[in-house]
């Protein structure tokens, strides 16, 4: 079998253009999704249950049901209830949704890996519950929440693949016009998923080096034990 | 806008026999993902340096790359090495292939929960190592990845969708075939989205319940 590198190379400018979209939807998607997994995963673990079931069913919701399927609903229903929806709105708001809700459960897992006492130990010193989570809570977390959000940002990226079904003109839809116009060559193949996977990895490598700043960092072994007594 | 919901109704047993094709693909692939995760968790403990290393290589791909192209790649790249198949067995190794990479961690999570006393005493029975895996090892590691399994298997019903991609027939194609007839696509993606849920959510409760039992077996 030839495997010759022009092709690769005739087809970068596509690759190119691709790659940058993609950068952009998971960027502007991944930003938005975590502003918005704060609240939700505040309301989950609200003690109302006005606050508590419509953040519950959503996380539900998202959770139990394909990306696909939800890319789909997003850009077929809105429109037919008069809301218009261009495939970039569908795209980014799809990837939003569906990030803020797994981004929610890691924090919510985290928020509750604080012990207690300390947020109990504020508010009985008169801290507002908002001051108390920006002083005790958040700066406490962010070892425990790295981790998971940086898997999940990742996840992200590889979902964000699915958007050139509904011809969101980022980097899988870049391979599949270079498949179209090289006849399959085997090169688009491995380019696709080599810029994949240097995308990918670029991630995990930042996020662990971030990792490293958090005043929590603890070891991996720290961690699966500390996380494991979270769960019981 | 008004939804009408007759033509769903209607399309309700066409959308059956879709997600029957979705349910035995995704068990298909649990299954063959299972094999490909205990090949993976033993090839990392091999002697031969080139098996170990193409298991790293093969482990880091699949995790850094979206399964969408994976698809596309087991369907389009494998015929131009000169395998021909089918669409339901391409599908169904794209999905097996990804899942062992996870389940794989899985298996090596629980390996690590079962206590090194019992392999000793086995060894001092004079059991061989292979025995050894049949009747100690993973019987009890079957049992503690049996949780996080069902989860995978969730995932699995999930992430079938995007074999309509390459054109197998499941339940996502079949609402697209059912949108081509009625041209009533929204109410045919809230049903589709709908069964998803249903067989989703019912496997997350059965999750909740496995871990619970699985946590009084650890005891």
């Amino acid at each position: 079998m030839d495997f010759s590198l022009s092709i690769i190379v005739e087809a970068w400018p596509t690759f190119e253009a691709g790659l940058i979209t993609t950068v952009i939807f998971c960027s502007v998607a991944g930003v938005l999704g975590l502003v918005l997994a704060v609240p939700i995963a505040l309301a989950q673990l609200s003690r109302s249950w006005s606050w508590r079931v419509p953040a519950q069913v959503l996380v539900e919701i998202v959770r139990d049901t394909p990306f696909l399927v939800q890319v789909f609903v997003i850009y077929f229903v809105f429109p037919a209830t008069g809301v218009p929806m261009s495939s970039t709105v569908a795209g980014i708001l799809a990837l939003t949704i569906h990030g803020a809700v797994y981004f929610s459960e890691s924090i919510r897992g985290a928020i509750l890996s604080v012990p207690r006492g300390q947020v109990d130990a504020a508010r009985a010193a008169g801290m507002s519950y908002p001051l108390t989570l920006r002083r005790i809570v958040f700066p406490q977390m962010m070892g425990y929440v790295l981790p998971p959000i940086g898997n999940q940002i990742v996840g992200l990226i590889k979902d964000s693949a699915v958007l050139s079904i509904i011809s969101v003109p980022e980097l899988s839809m870049a391979f599949q016009n270079v498949l179209g116009t090289t006849f399959a060559a085997p090169e688009a193949f491995v380019a696709v998923a080599v810029l994949y996977w240097l995308l990918t990895s670029a991630v995990t490598l930042a996020m662990s080096r971030l990792e490293r700043l958090t005043p929590t960092h603890r070891s991996t072994e720290e961690m699966t034990s500390l996380l494991a007594k979270v769960d019981r | 806008m008004t939804l009408e919901w007759k033509y769903v109704t209607q399309a309700l047993p066409f959308l059956w026999e879709g997600t029957l094709v979705t349910v035995a693909a995704s068990v298909l692939a649990l299954v063959l993902g299972l094999l490909v995760g205990i090949f993976v968790v033993l090839g990392r403990r091999s002697r031969f340096k080139v098996l170990r290393g193409l298991i790293i290589a093969y482990m880091s791909v699949v995790r850094g790359t979206p399964l969408f192209i994976q698809i596309l790649i087991v369907y389009y790249a494998l015929p131009a090495l000169g395998l021909d198949i089918p669409r339901f067995e391409a599908g169904v190794i794209a999905l097996s292939l990804n899942s062992g990479a996870y389940i794989s961690e899985m298996i090596r999570g629980g390996l690590m929960a079962i206590p090194k006393g019992q392999l000793d005493a086995a060894k001092a029975c004079g059991m061989r190592s292979s025995l050894i895996w049949r009747r100690i090892t993973l019987p009890q590691v079957l049992v503690l990845i049996l949780p996080p399994l069902t989860m995978e298997f969730t995932g699995l019903l999930k992430s079938s969708a995007l074999l309509s991609v390459i054109g197998l027939v499941e339940l996502t194609r079949r609402a697209q075939q059912v949108i081509g007839e009625t041209l009533r696509s929204p109410e045919v993606w809230l049903t589709t989205a709908a069964l998803y849920f249903v067989m989703c959510f019912a496997l997350g409760a059965v999750t909740r319940r496995l871990e619970k039992s699985a946590a009084a077996y650890r005891l």
